[in-house]
């Protein structure tokens, strides 16, 4: 690489930590204050309106249970399309891409059925608080997941145009990687304060 | 020709991938734990033991989960000092948020009536 192409490259980089990776860290954090607000919403309001609904009628803890296990193996695939990517195994990279994708829409099949169920039981946005806070919070949770599904799908097709550099591209799926493990906690989180509470 | 699809990206042929090959093995025995412990909580919930030890044994598997994917799935213990304070201060405002929230927030200090009233 000439001195010329070298400082350039740096120019993009602090001397620390690279930025996307620092931005993307940043912005965890704050996402962090913002499931925690929803999480806490749904908590106070459970917890001052206990009478509101029974969420036992309605969940199904090995529905759930599976999502939470499909979520955590989408986080270790993900962990490895992240290693292909550090080791240049654009065909690895590929194919554990595909297996995150394909988990990440069973997720979102779940939770579709999950709250059509819900709907179909009369438990909508706006019959209860539980139903208000329930609805927002794994809501947008599941957007969460739909944005991650849409960047890995974009990284997937890029990955054929042969425009992929070694360096550049492995720190671009560690970000994307970033994002979707955070939307894993987060999910971990909620399966146990929203659900596995409930059966206590 | 080669197909450009299929060809491996470059890499420097003195390029170490010893680091990544021990972390491959610590991504498959990490999933295997989470997958554990999502099992042992799943059982948990329906043993008949003191509903505060459940839910004390439920928040500290769920701390587990939560650091360890934190921990190795995202890298934070592979990466800068810097990267871990950055989220750290996010997670320890929201914790705090929420535990402040939750006290705050309860039928002790709450109007209840007064906000049912409307």
């Amino acid at each position: 690489m000439s001195d010329t192409a070298s400082a350039s490259h740096d120019e993009h980089h602090n001397l620390i930590v690279d930025n996307k990776k620092l931005l993307m860290w940043l912005f965890l954090g704050s996402d962090c204050m913002f499931f925690g607000t929803l999480i806490s919403t749904h908590l106070i309001y459970r917890k001052l309106y206990p009478e509101a609904y029974d969420p036992l009628t309605v969940f199904s803890l090995e529905l759930t249970s599976f999502s939470t296990f499909i979520l955590l193996m989408s986080s270790f695939l993900m962990a490895l399309a992240v290693s292909a990517m550090h080791k240049g195994q654009i065909k690895s990279f590929r194919r554990n891409v595909i297996g995150v994708i394909f988990f990440g829409l069973i997720f979102l099949a779940c939770q579709v059925y999950e709250f059509a169920h819900f709907v179909h039981e009369g438990l909508t946005l706006s019959t209860t608080t539980f139903g208000s806070t329930f609805f927002v919070m794994t809501g947008t949770h599941g957007v969460h997941v739909a944005i991650g599904i849409f960047w890995l799908i974009c990284m997937y097709f890029y990955s054929h145009t042969g425009k992929m550099d070694v360096h550049e591209s492995a720190v671009d799926v560690e970000v994307a990687g970033l994002y979707w493990h955070f939307v894993d906690i987060v999910w971990i989180i909620i399966f146990t304060a929203v659900y596995l509470i409930e059966y206590i | 020709m080669s197909d450009p699809d299929y060809a491996p990206l470059p890499v420097s042929p003195d390029t170490d991938h010893s680091e990544e090959n021990e972390r491959y093995h610590t991504f498959v025995n990490l999933a295997l734990a989470l997958s554990a412990v999502t099992g042992i909580e799943l059982v948990l919930v329906y043993l008949p033991l003191n509903s505060i030890f459940i839910t004390t044994v439920l928040i500290a598997l769920s701390v587990f989960k939560f650091i360890a994917v934190i921990a190795w799935f995202m890298h934070l213990i592979y990466d800068k000092l810097l990267l871990t304070l950055v989220f750290g201060a996010g997670l320890a405002i929201a914790t705090g948020t929420v535990i402040a929230l939750m006290l705050v927030m309860s039928r002790s200090y709450v109007d209840f009536d007064a906000i049912t009233a409307f």
